[in-house]
């Protein structure tokens, strides 16, 4: 399901965005999503998240593979906030622990794609000609594969290790965004201001320092922020499927699995994982829509 | 276009190559084996078993054996359930999962398109808020913990319908609900956006002009253009819904090739695997090529492209 | 009796960055079968206050303050939805500016100009079809291959001139008493222009249809307007017949106007343009909206609101120095 969610394909129709103007329309963006109400809460409550994941070992209660069998599976009190397991391990510990590892899969697989992408994407677009046109057909014919099959199989027959998660999350995302940047370097290359950067005679480096970076970057830091609550749901989607990270260690995916399987008896088993997946989810789609908005002036009219 | 549909079906073919090949030494050059895990196996039965799939033989020559069956459409016979071909078994769950998939299409086309273009008729309004919060909603509770607390209130305990299994109507809503949701949800989006966008263009305010009611406005010149997109995201949406159902399989217990396919991706049932994905391959490339071909109907401007590239 | 009189209509648009007062207290009318010129430059709200009698003004934003449009009888701007589409693209059709981007390029340009007669005429396909080739061959329309050819044309198969035949066509084709042509000529190249205002001019004497004429060139004022209304930040400033407005400009603007024409140049001699900008709409103009422009501005411009007067037989100003007869 998750390759399908391509949020890139609002972006890609539309070319670069009011060009030229450089600083001020960045300026402009940053007021822009300084109003957006969504957004703002969106990056508040995302970096609270990532501030929480990192001081993780400090904050968490228990350490995140301390049993208690005998107290098993006990609903929220004062000494477990959120409850416990069935092996009566902390729910809010293990929430904790679970959000570092799912986090970490969503910003690292991003990278890898945002790499991957922007590369891609920059070299076909910038090379023109028939080296664009190969590596774009080549983009289209991994469009029609079957990824999450892929990604199932590589992870069955490669081991469950974090590594080959990220690559080939990673592997899975770029396409888009490697549409993206092409997509922008191309109508740059033709648009009125750089001919006119060209008759201005500066040099190659500054067109594309100047001028060709910043245009780009917009949808791609829009794109990115998109990217990662995709990667997070592929990450669970695959930890659900049991394929994802490895007992002892946790994602929110493998908790709402675990929880799913017993959530007749324990229902805050299911809920509190599935709160803290859809709750970071739903802050990032916010501030990557926000950021879209922000960004596109024409798209933030009404 | 027929030219066009000829030209892009002949692709068809050396891109499916491209797969077979890379799945199938991709699996077998990965570690483990389709019977490592019957340890009771005595070594003469392995050997048999391996002789018998031609295991035994060297990699490139049961590679060529395998594209020469694939030539007359046999993908082979499964490596676990020795009684089954590969084609009986996918023409056994396939149907259950095109079902399924079909119902959660229909749940994703209806509620998307509906609430997307009565959400851009009246842009921030209530009637725009208030399906469109539904829909953030959707995109970020996934099928996985939707499925299970539908389940949880719907099945256990309200007891309306049953939890899992196949076996009548009643069985198929939560599933369908369950895998359609997200796709309701997208599509609801995309229409909003792109009817806005149609609907801000002059040529609407020229049919306006002409004094036509609200209703043939949005009906015969805003939704052709308004629903493009929608159709572009068909194409990904139907793997999408194909693979989405490996979950949905899963937690409802449906007899599907989704499920099929994951118990052979985990059992390493290496014809199975090749087969569930080849499989898969020719129905989203299919699928895509169809888009592109109601895409040419909806827009005169394709269709010349077309014509002028065959 | 005026086939359309509008009276003291108000459009402002409620924005983000405040209320923007795009048309702010017009009034006129238009005898049967005359043509009036609308003349002003970019944003001055031509094109507000016209669609705005025919609701076509973007709600939200826009919202009609003030304002009575009566036409037959009926006044447009309270008409309930129904009445208002029954008469627009019937009795009022309009065309508008940019044929590039006014024809559904989904839509053949043959149901395009074949819908308001199925909507409003209630035809059949057929005759509809056939109403629709006639009028596609009086504006010139042909093809090689038949007028029944072009029917089956898209948008994007024509030119620019092409396509404002075809805008020409599906607003005539139902015979309407009044044609609001919106910069009809502004996107065409310059050979088309005169080309397309002629068959403008033709087919409106043939159907004997009124026509309010917006544009920002003076020049395409002089050969077709018998009035004209000279508009600027959301008021008309002066009102004339295209003739005294020509040889006896009197409001300070439309002076400056006829001074900006290249033609009101001797080769090689510098082109005059006003200074400074037209006001933000956003605040409330109190005095005469191009005072802090007018060559001739003096305190009293700037307090006193500057209505429009008759100064002359049939030939009214908003200055209030011209109507103390200081200028
Ligand atoms: N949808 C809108 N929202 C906000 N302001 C608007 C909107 N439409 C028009 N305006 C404002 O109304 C004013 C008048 O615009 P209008 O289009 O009538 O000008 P015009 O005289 O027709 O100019 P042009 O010659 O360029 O067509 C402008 O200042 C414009 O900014
Ligand atoms: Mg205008």
């Amino acid at each position: 399901m998750p390759d399908a969610m391509q949020n890139g394909e609002i972006l890609e129709q539309g070319g670069p965005s009011g060009a030229e103007k450089g600083t001020s329309l960045w300026k402009d963006a940053f007021h822009r999503l300084g109003k957006n109400r969504l957004a703002l809460c969106g990056g508040i409550f995302l970096a609270f998240m990532v501030a929480l994941s990192l001081a993780t070992p400090w904050l968490a209660p228990y350490a995140y593979d301390a049993q208690d069998l005998k107290l098993g599976a006990a609903s929220p009190s004062a000494g477990h906030w959120l409850g416990t397991d069935t092996l009566g391990r902390d729910q809010f510990t293990r929430i904790l622990y679970g959000g570092r590892i799912s986090l970490m899969v969503g910003f690292a697989a991003t990278a890898v794609s945002l790499l991957v992408g922007v590369l891609y994407g920059a070299i076909a677009g910038y090379v023109g000609g028939r080296t664009d046109s190969v590596l774009m057909r080549i983009v289209d014919i991994l469009y029609a594969l079957p990824f999450t099959i892929f990604v199932v199989i590589l992870m069955v027959f490669f081991g469950r290790n974090m590594m080959l998660l990220f690559l080939a999350i990673g592997a899975v995302q770029w396409l888009t965004m490697a549409r993206i940047v092409r997509g922008q370097v191309l109508s740059l290359k033709q648009a009125d201001f750089i001919d006119a950067a060209v008759v201005l005679g500066y040099s190659r480096r500054r067109i594309i320092l100047r001028h060709i970076i910043p245009n780009v970057l917009g949808p791609v830091i829009v794109y990115t922020t998109l990217t990662i609550p995709n990667v997070m749901l592929l990450e669970a989607f695959l930890s659900f499927l049991g394929l994802g990270v490895q007992a002892p260690m946790s994602s929110w995916g493998v908790l709402i699995k675990e929880g799913a399987d017993v959530m007749e008896e324990y229902p805050w088993l299911l809920l509190f994982p599935s709160i803290a997946l859809s709750a970071t989810l739903f802050a990032l789609n916010f501030l990557g829509d926000g950021l879209r908005d922000a960004l596109d002036p024409r798209a933030a009219k009404d | 276009m027929t030219r066009f549909i000829m030209r892009r079906l002949a692709e068809i073919v050396p891109v499916l190559f491209v797969i077979v090949t890379l799945v199938f030494f991709m699996i077998r050059l990965a570690p483990g084996g389709p019977f490592d895990t019957e340890k009771s196996v005595p070594p003469e039965v392995l050997e048999n078993l391996e002789a018998y799939y031609h295991l035994d033989q060297p990699l490139y020559r049961q590679y060529l054996m395998y594209l020469g069956r694939l030539v007359h459409g046999d993908l082979g016979p499964s490596f676990k359930n020795s009684n089954f071909s590969v084609n009986e078994l996918i023409g056994l769950g396939f149907p259950v999962s095109l079902e399924l998939g079909l119902y959660a299409l229909a749940v994703a086309l209806v509620i998307g398109l509906a609430s997307g273009i009565s959400a851009s008729l009246k842009p921030n309004s209530a009637r725009d808020y208030v399906p469109m919060s539904l829909a953030m909603a959707g995109i970020c509770i996934p099928n996985f913990v939707l499925g299970p607390l539908l389940v949880l209130v719907f099945a256990l305990w309200l007891g309306w319908l049953p939890s899992s299994g196949w076996d009548g109507p009643l069985y198929k809503i939560l599933p369908a609900l369950t895998l359609g949701a997200a796709y309701a949800a997208y599509i609801a989006r995309l229409t909003r956006g792109s009817m806005l966008e149609v609907l801000s263009q002059d040529f609407i305010r020229t049919a306006r002009a002409k004094g036509l009611s609200e209703a043939r406005v949005v009906l015969r010149h805003a939704l052709r253009g308004g629903i493009q997109p929608v159709v572009s995201f068909l194409g990904p949406a139907a793997a999408g819904l194909l693979s989405g159902s490996f979950v949905i399989e899963t937690i409802f217990q449906i007899p599907g090739l989704g499920r099929l396919f994951v118990q052979a991706a985990f059992n390493r049932d290496y014809t199975m695997i090749l087969g569930t994905v080849l499989f898969y391959a020719s129905l989203i490339l299919v699928f895509n090529l169809a888009v592109d071909v109601i895409e040419a109907f909806l827009d005169p401007r394709i269709r010349e492209e077309h014509r002028n590239h065959a | 009796m005026p086939l359309l009189d509008i009276d003291n209509l108000r459009t402002w648009f409620y924005t983000r960055n405040g209320v923007v007062r795009a048309v702010d207290g017009v009034s006129l009318q238009v005898e049967p079968g005359e043509t009036l010129g609308i003349v002003g430059e970019s944003g001055s709200g031509k094109s507000v206050a016209n669609l705005s009698y025919l609701g076509l003004v973007p709600s939200p934003p826009g919202r009609i303050v003030s304002g009575t449009a009566m036409f037959d009888g009926i006044d447009l701007i309270k008409a309930p939805g129904p009445v208002l589409r029954s008469i627009r693209g019937k009795r009022i059709s309009m065309i508008f500016q940019d044929p590039m981007t006014a024809l559904n390029p989904y839509m053949t340009v043959g149901k395009q100009v074949m819908e308001p007669l199925l909507v409003h005429d209630g035809l059949g396909r057929a005759e509809a079809a056939d109403r629709a080739v006639q009028m596609l061959e009086s504006v010139g329309l042909q093809d090689a291959a038949g007028p029944e050819a072009r029917m089956r044309a898209y948008p994007h198969q024509l030119s620019g001139g092409m396509r404002q035949r075809v805008m020409i066509a599906m607003a005539l084709v139902t015979h309407p008493q009044l044609l609001i042509a919106d910069e009809p000529t502004t996107a065409l190249d310059v050979t088309v222009q005169a080309q397309i205002l002629e068959l403008i001019k033709q087919m409106q004497q043939r159907l004997g249809t009124a026509m309010i004429l917006i544009t920002h060139n003076l020049g395409v004022i002089a050969g077709t307007c018998d009035r004209v209304l000279v508009m600027y930040a959301g008021r008309f400033l002066e009102s004339a017949t295209t003739r005294d407005l020509f040889y006896s400009p009197r409001h300070p603007y439309t002076r400056a106007l006829m001074d900006s024409m290249p033609s009101a140049r001797k080769p090689g001699e510098d082109l005059y343009t006003i200074p400074g900008l037209p006001p933000e709409l956003t605040s409330e103009i109190v005095g005469c909206p191009f005072a802090p422009r007018c060559a001739h501005a003096k305190d009293v411009c700037r307090r006193r609101p500057a209505l429009l007067q008759e100064v002359a037989p049939n030939h009214a100003t908003a200055c209030t120095r011209v109507q103390a007869g200081e200028l």
